[in-house]
């Protein structure tokens, strides 16, 4: 595959959150602020991308049946610099992420890419292949958050966006758990609705 | 107040006020794959209340008696998590031996335990709130009841959706998703409850 | 016998370093991570006693501290204590400053994480005005007779950050002055 399809089938073909249905957990818990999405999309993307690159390049020296543990300490890694860097230079935005940070290393997404293409592929392709699917992630961290953050508090980035009298009683639901879970599945529904389309008009 | 009384408190908050799933967000990928089938979905729930329970244990012991007097702190991720690994692949081990039958069910879930954000994120949890060592076992166990009564419900529905006529497009992810936002609903009652 | 060896060694070399590597970013980061909590805390406590150019820190019986609040001059204006209580899904931690008669000047909530929308919504003015000019005895929801007006969809945040506070208050006034108001005593 060529190197700018390795980058951008994480986006669309393969999003990790609609096609491949990875990495619940934060979608649904993150992402009551655009913010804190794009906090968390970022910082997912970091630890995907450096553990793939550094996975790749130790593939060949991890035996095959200490993968996983090793895998895991490499990923884990990772996640504690990003936490302790978020800590230190975005402190807000630290304590909104709250325990999700730490529970990046058991994001299926980024051990999933480790086994699934990592260990078989060069750096530069196992790069694009994180980086891919960091931003196909965040992608999608923000669509549900821009659906939930203007329905739940008529703000987008907390700046009003829907009239004064809708913020005063916004959509709450939007915002709490119920609101995360049915506005993922209406999402993926529609998605569905598209991809069949697609298949229709290309036969 | 007395000791059982505040057992059954924590029980309450941990499996309905603070549902794991359907309040806190973790556990949620078994919660929406292995939910077909009321059996495995059974199987499941216990494998994770006991090893929810144990790691809550072993997390607690290493971060009280090796991370904080060495003050590596820091390495708190990945010494939990590490932890939990080993746990997951001595339980898998142990079922293995012990009863083939549920080790076969359960199949390529079990493994997966160690994935599960619920396991890591209760071990996480009970450290940020300062619990004891038996707060944070009981903790851990009650949280993996939550997960295994949420677990079954949904199970329990998604048998009997099988036989319902659904749109192509609602069918699996997305109707299991609206689903879990009804259950979530319904658990929001839970959180006016206000227990000492 | 060999293969295992292998295996413990590679993982072993794997975690060493990255231990190691993890250790440098700590000793890089803990510095500035404590400097953001001390500025926080320092931010909210002028915030709740304005004019204040001293503060000075004294302990309290029961383990916390609590801060006098002076002037240039060295006159008291008041002191600032934080408030913590077990919230619905987190610790709330709340910042207060009282004048010299005891009564709270203002509030602020520096750690929360309660439910968006619903406890979080403690951090709102229109949550942390209520407490404007109140003393200990004035502290209570209106569920417990008192005048606390409780959040709506959120009665067990309301309740933590009004015990936490009253809690924190009694305590102060018994040890600076060595007088319980609720008990009687004459303010």
């Amino acid at each position: 595959m060529s190197a700018f399809k390795e980058l951008t089938k994480g986006i669309f073909k393969e999003n990790p959150t609609f096609v491949l249905v990875l990495g619940m957990c934060p979608t649904l818990a993150v992402t009551s602020s655009l913010k804190n999405a794009i906090g968390m999309g970022m910082a997912s993307t970091f630890v995907l991308m450096f553990s793939n690159i550094l996975i790749s390049l130790l593939k060949d020296l991890i035996p095959s049946k200490i993968r996983i543990p090793a895998y895991i300490v490499v990923i884990a890694s990772f996640v504690s610099i990003i936490d302790m860097a978020m800590a230190a230079y975005v402190p807000e935005l630290h304590k909104n992420l709250g325990i999700f940070i730490p529970l990046i290393v058991v994001n299926c997404i980024i051990l999933g890419r480790a086994e699934a293409f990592a260990c078989k592929n060069n750096v530069f392709k196992s790069a694009l292949d994180g980086i891919g699917m960091g931003l196909g992630f965040t992608l999608s961290l923000s669509v549900v958050s821009i659906i939930r953050e203007i329905l739940g508090a008529g703000q987008l980035l907390e700046i009003d966006i829907m009239p004064q009298a809708y913020i005063k009683e916004p959509m709450l639901a939007a915002i709490l758990a119920p609101g995360a879970f049915i506005t993922l599945g209406l999402l993926m529904a529609l998605i569905n609705i598209i991809k069949d389309k697609k298949k229709e008009v290309k036969e | 107040m007395a000791i059982v009384t505040k057992i059954l408190f924590m029980a309450v908050t941990s499996i309905f006020i603070n549902n794991f799933v359907l309040s806190r967000f973790l556990g949620l990928c078994p919660y929406l794959g292995v939910s077909k089938k009321i059996d495995s979905a059974f199987g499941m729930g216990m494998a994770v209340i006991f090893v929810m329970a144990i790691a809550s244990a072993f997390t607690w012991l290493i971060n009280q008696y090796i991370l904080i007097p060495a003050n590596m702190q820091y390495l708190q991720t990945i010494a939990f998590i590490l932890t939990i690994a080993a746990l997951v692949q001595f339980v898998e081990m142990f079922i293995q031996k012990t009863a083939p039958a549920l080790y076969k069910s359960l199949g390529v879930y079990l493994p997966l335990i160690t994935t599960n954000c619920a396991v890591l994120g209760v071990a996480v949890i009970n450290i940020g709130e300062g619990l004891s060592f038996l707060a944070s076992i009981l903790n851990g166990f009650f949280g993996g009841v939550g997960f295994t009564v949420v677990l079954l419900m949904m199970a329990g529905i998604r048998e009997r959706l099988e036989k319902a006529e659904l749109p192509k497009s609602m069918q699996g992810m997305p109707i299991a998703l609206i689903i879990a936002g009804c259950m979530a609903l319904a658990f929001l009652g839970f959180s006016g409850l206000n227990l000492g | 016998m060999k293969v295992y060896i292998h295996y413990a060694l590679v993982l072993l070399i794997i975690t060493a370093l990255a231990c190691g590597i993890l250790a440098i970013v700590n000793e890089k980061t803990s510095p500035i991570i404590e400097a953001n909590m001390k500025e926080e805390e320092n931010k909210a406590r002028n915030e709740v006693i304005e004019g204040a150019d001293i503060f000075e820190k004294q302990a309290l019986s029961n383990g916390s501290e609590y801060y006098v609040a002076k002037d240039k001059d060295d006159n008291l204006l008041g002191y600032t204590f934080i408030a913590i209580g077990k919230g619905y899904s987190s610790d709330v931690q709340t910042m207060v400053g009282i004048n010299t008669n005891f009564r709270i000047t203002k509030i602020i909530i520096i750690q929360q994480s309660e439910t968006p929308g619903l406890g979080a919504n403690c951090t709102k003015p229109e949550f942390s005005e209520k407490f404007h000019n109140l003393k200990t005895e004035d502290l209570l929801v209106d569920k417990d007779g008192g005048t606390i007006k409780s959040m709506t969809g959120a009665t067990i945040t309301t309740r933590t950050i009004t015990k936490s506070i009253r809690q924190q208050l009694e305590q102060l006034e018994k040890e600076i002055v060595g007088v319980n108001f609720i008990s009687g005593g004459e303010r």
